[in-house]
């Protein structure tokens, strides 16, 4: 069953070739998908005009069947950065969220604590982020987007700025998360690698299109060993050819 | 740089050694030692002639600031969000910064009366800039993905300010209170310089006429005191307000 639609979108600013292209997309329901390609395809572009923070020139997105001209509360969203409020503690950082919203209950701080724990950071609730590390404030940006139980979730290139450890540390969590709630994910990266080893489904785009598309046929949950298995490099192999004849 | 504390201790002692001594050549009328301006200094204090003074000008100083920095504030916050106000009275706020502010003050005597309130005008308008200038600038460059995050979580605007752009510019807003507190000190006393029976600029300028120099300094340490006391006030609450904004260097 389809979840989220993308038709034929486009988007640009004026004045120049369009940023997103006619971009086709469907992401079927507790699909992880990944988003392959180089800085400037576009495809932060496209992740923001998924999510309802940009809108298409042309086209339409639809988000379980309904359209989407807003962000919904629906979806969760992981920037690039952590983007955590210094001011504000780990714990309320992550109700951030449900705090905009309305008051808070004590279901909703018992749904934080539990979300702290899965990510490792329990002992960290009183802390503001400037005390946390890079990876660990990447953690708390993850349980944010999390605590209003998102069916889908956006995420752009969130590991990129760690070490390589602690991005596969991160990938585990992510992935049991999101199985576990049976998320819809659509993931950025420029890491091919990442794409494979996370995703359902991994699509490549260039210059504003989507040049390719390919089921990942690895078992769930995936493990370590798939790493370095052959299908899983040849995969990447094929992946790094196509970003490399799009550029050319 | 342990000992820094010291050090500082050290000089300033040296230093008023020296004045002592050099006071010992010269007429007490232009340069009077150090013991006598204490002796002054303790007299007044002792006998309750500095009291109404030192409350006068304090209380001037503390009410031009909160009047002051919190219209800066408010105006700051409203043209850091509204870029027609922004435009609208940007000229304004320039052209009555280019006024000196403190050759105003004949004309707001001339106008509130020789009491209070005419210093207390000329305090806050000098506090008002600072407060303005640094609200203004920063809630207007707060960083864009948090803007995102806002977005993203459907924050209203009045939220977003509230929850984002306001705490994300304290340390920046603080700043300014900062830069406010010194002039807020100077506003008051030019005041009471120009009009004024009671307080500290107004002791000055009656010890001048009087030939009392050692009351003139006297009242010119009290003044730093005062000065002094409220910068540091407005620095520790910067540091225990921004304290989680800066990256933590020891464990």
């Amino acid at each position: 069953m389809e979840f989220l639609t993308i038709k034929d979108i486009t988007y640009g600013y004026q004045g120049t070739s369009p940023v997103v292209d006619g971009v086709n997309l469907v992401i079927k329901k507790g699909e992880f998908h990944c988003l392959l390609g180089q800085s400037g395809c576009g495809k932060t572009t496209l992740l923001k005009l998924a999510s309802g923070l940009l809108q298409p020139d042309k086209g339409s997105i639809l988000l379980n069947g309904k359209g989407m001209t807003d962000p919904s509360y629906e979806c969760g969203f992981v920037f690039q950065s952590p983007t955590l409020l210094e001011w504000k503690t780990v714990m309320d950082n992550v109700l951030l969220p449900v705090s905009l919203r309305r008051k808070l209950t004590e279901e909703n701080r018992e749904y934080a604590t539990a979300l702290l724990k899965m990510i490792g950071l329990s002992a960290y609730d009183n802390r503001y982020p400037t005390q946390l590390s890079g990876g660990q404030q990447s953690r708390v940006a993850l349980a944010r987007a999390l605590i209003q139980k998102p069916s889908m979730l956006f995420l752009d290139e969130p590991f990129a700025a760690l070490d390589a450890i602690t991005r596969e540390e991160l990938q585990e969590d992510l992935l049991r998360i999101c199985q576990l709630q049976n998320t819809t994910v659509l993931f950025i990266t420029h890491d091919i690698s990442e794409a494979v080893y996370l995703s359902d489904r991994v699509a490549v785009m260039d210059k504003g299109s989507i040049i390719y598309e390919e089921e990942v046929d690895l078992a769930k949950p995936r493990t370590m060993e798939m790493r370095y298995g052959s299908y899983f490099n040849d995969l990447c192999l094929t992946l790094r050819q196509t970003m490399s004849e799009g550029r050319s | 740089m342990k000992n820094i504390r010291f050090y500082s201790l050290l000089l300033f002692i040296f230093l008023l050694l020296l004045w002592e001594i050099a006071a010992g050549n010269m007429s007490e009328l232009v340069l009077p030692a150090p013991s006598v301006i204490f002796h002054t200094l303790i007299d007044g204090l002792m006998t309750g002639y500095f009291t109404a003074h030192i409350i006068r000008t304090t209380l001037e100083i503390v009410l031009g600031l909160i009047l002051g920095s919190l219209f800066g504030f408010i105006i700051g916050i409203l043209m850091g969000e509204s870029e027609f106000l922004r435009k609208l009275l940007s000229p304004y706020i320039i052209a009555s910064q280019a006024v000196p502010k403190l050759a105003l003050a004949p004309l707001f005597i001339l106008w509130f009366g020789f009491d209070m309130t005419s210093k207390v005008i000329i305090t806050a308008l000098i506090c008002f800039f600072p407060l303005l200038e640094n609200t203004m600038s920063s809630i207007q460059y707060v960083d864009k993905q948090k803007l995102e995050l806002f977005r993203m979580l459907k924050a209203s605007r009045w939220q977003t300010l509230i929850h984002l752009k306001i705490p994300a510019g304290l340390p920046g807003i603080l700043a300014g209170l900062r830069v406010a507190v010194v002039l807020a000190v100077v506003g008051a006393v030019v005041g009471e310089f120009i009009g004024g029976s009671e307080g500290l600029g107004a002791l000055i300028i009656a010890s001048q006429g009087m030939m009392d120099t050692p009351l003139m300094f006297a009242s010119l340490i009290l003044l730093t005191i005062i000065g002094m006391v409220l910068y540091q006030l407005v620095n520790i609450a910067e540091k225990r307000w921004s304290k989680p904004y800066m990256k933590e260097t020891k464990k």
